[in-house]
């Protein structure tokens, strides 16, 4: 905790030289993220440093591991907060969730099915933008923790605290939901 | 995870990410090849990634940086090293003078001076760690990182983990399929390894990156009961080792070299 006394040491570290460390060669994967989540890099950065705060309180926690999943779990809990606190229109609950998973089933099947290679080397990076911006947030949150910040399967296991299982299809339905929104876009 | 009738979609997104172990890969694979429609996919798939690479990613502004980095209390800023601070802050520190000097020693480390020492010295260690870590890579249970016979799928696995990639030509209708692709740690440098398989013997071809240098013909090595044969082509010093016969591994040399040759 920041709380220490004179000569205090954690794991016999300062939590300073932990957070140097642990947070901030990970700055810009945490912007990255924030900035899919809240939708925008100026919120990104109240994310970030609101998330950074919580790193540091909480970085005697930090039990070895990837330090990477270990600050992303942070920062999207954060994200999650301050949209609920700053954006509380956007934010959606578990229910939703469930109902879309039902209702995406179907369609991505097929979507990934259809072939085209070439309709993602045109792509431009502005219409992948505006694809990944209309993905909703559990299929987007996967999405960007796997194709952009380039986590392994069991890290985003970690950082969404969700099954193995549950990352793979869910990653396999934002994809086809991405494709399907590039071809409406294209 | 292993395969199934009902997961396979999901599957050649765990093939693409490189998350399959050898043989779910090797099973995925053999599913690709007798279906163009899944194969497909996968090629949908390898495109989608190449997209999303090109999605900027955010860079923390300087400001942002240092502001991150005085959310520290107080007390701790007497005592702090300047270990994990970003290299960007640190170099300013410094004055023309040390820059003028590592332009110095940069130039030395360049020159061919250093070539010619690490030359004569290297191959002996470089040759027992290759050796040791083909051994070791035997003994695992998969003796790659990256199980795949698809180049476009190691090349940039190679790619993504190490920023370099030597060439990876698929050999497999002269009798040498490419397995896969691991990373070696040889002298404390991490290098890339290709996987070949020959009948139900394994290859492993260290790339070593050279800068500069011209291409040299192949030298046997007997290395450790092992076979190896070195030789360097465009950019790249290269070792194949495995337990093949010699007849076979120098076969195997020139297929590479043949294929790997720019056209």
């Amino acid at each position: 905790m920041l709380a220490l006394s004179h000569g205090g040491v954690l794991n016999d570290r300062l939590p300073a030289d932990r957070f140097n460390e642990i947070v901030l060669p990970f700055l810009g994967d945490a912007l990255s993220l924030a900035r899919w989540l809240t939708g925008n890099a100026t919120d990104a950065e109240d994310v970030v440093q609101e998330a950074c705060i919580n790193a540091l309180r909480g970085i005697g926690g930090y039990a070895g591991g990837s330090a990477r999943a270990w600050l992303l779990t942070i920062v999207r809990n954060t994200s999650y907060r301050w949209l609920e606190r700053n954006r509380p229109k956007r934010v959606q609950t578990v229910g939703d969730l469930v109902d879309l998973e039902e209702a995406t089933e179907g369609a991505t099947s097929d979507a990934i099915a259809a072939p085209d290679a070439e309709l993602m080397a045109r792509a431009s990076t502005a219409m992948l933008e505006a694809a990944i911006a209309t993905l909703p947030e559990p299929f987007r949150e996967t999405l960007v923790l796997r194709d952009i910040n380039e986590l392994s399967y069991r890290e985003i296991a970690e950082v969404l605290n969700l099954p193995a299982g549950t990352v793979m299809s869910r990653l396999s339905r934002a994809r086809g939901l991405l494709k399907t929104a590039l071809e409406k876009l294209s | 995870m292993t395969l199934t009738d009902g997961n396979i979609s999901t599957m050649i997104h765990a093939l693409v990410d490189g998350e399959l172990d050898a043989a779910t890969a090797h099973d995925v694979e053999a599913r690709l090849a007798a279906d163009p429609a899944l194969a497909a996919q996968r090629d949908s798939l390898i495109a989608l990634r190449a997209a999303m690479k090109r999605v900027p990613k955010q860079v923390p502004s300087d400001a942002f940086l240092k502001k991150m980095a005085n959310l520290q209390p107080a007390e701790d800023n007497i005592v702090r090293p300047q270990f994990g601070k970003p290299a960007r802050q640190v170099s300013r520190s410094y004055g023309w003078q040390s820059l003028a000097a590592s332009v110095v020693v940069t130039a030395f480390l360049a020159s061919g001076a250093t070539r010619i020492l690490m030359m004569n010295t290297a191959p002996d260690s470089f040759v027992a760690a290759i050796t040791d870590d083909h051994r070791r890579s035997l003994l695992a249970g998969s003796p790659f990182d990256i199980a795949s016979s698809d180049r476009h799928t190691v090349k940039p696995w190679l790619d993504a983990k190490l920023g370099l990639s030597p060439p990876a030509p698929d050999l497999a209708a002269q009798g040498f399929a490419l397995a896969g692709g691991r990373v070696e740690i040889i002298a404390g440098k991490p290098l890339p390894a290709l996987v070949y398989r020959h009948h139900e013997h394994l290859i492993s071809v260290v790339a070593e990156p050279m800068n500069g240098g011209s291409a040299r013909e192949p030298i046997d090595i007997a290395a450790g009961g092992f076979n190896m044969v070195r030789w360097s082509d465009t950019g790249f010093n290269y070792y194949a080792i495995s337990d093949t016969e010699w007849a076979d591994l120098n076969s195997f040399v020139t297929l590479f070299r043949d294929a790997a040759a720019p056209k």
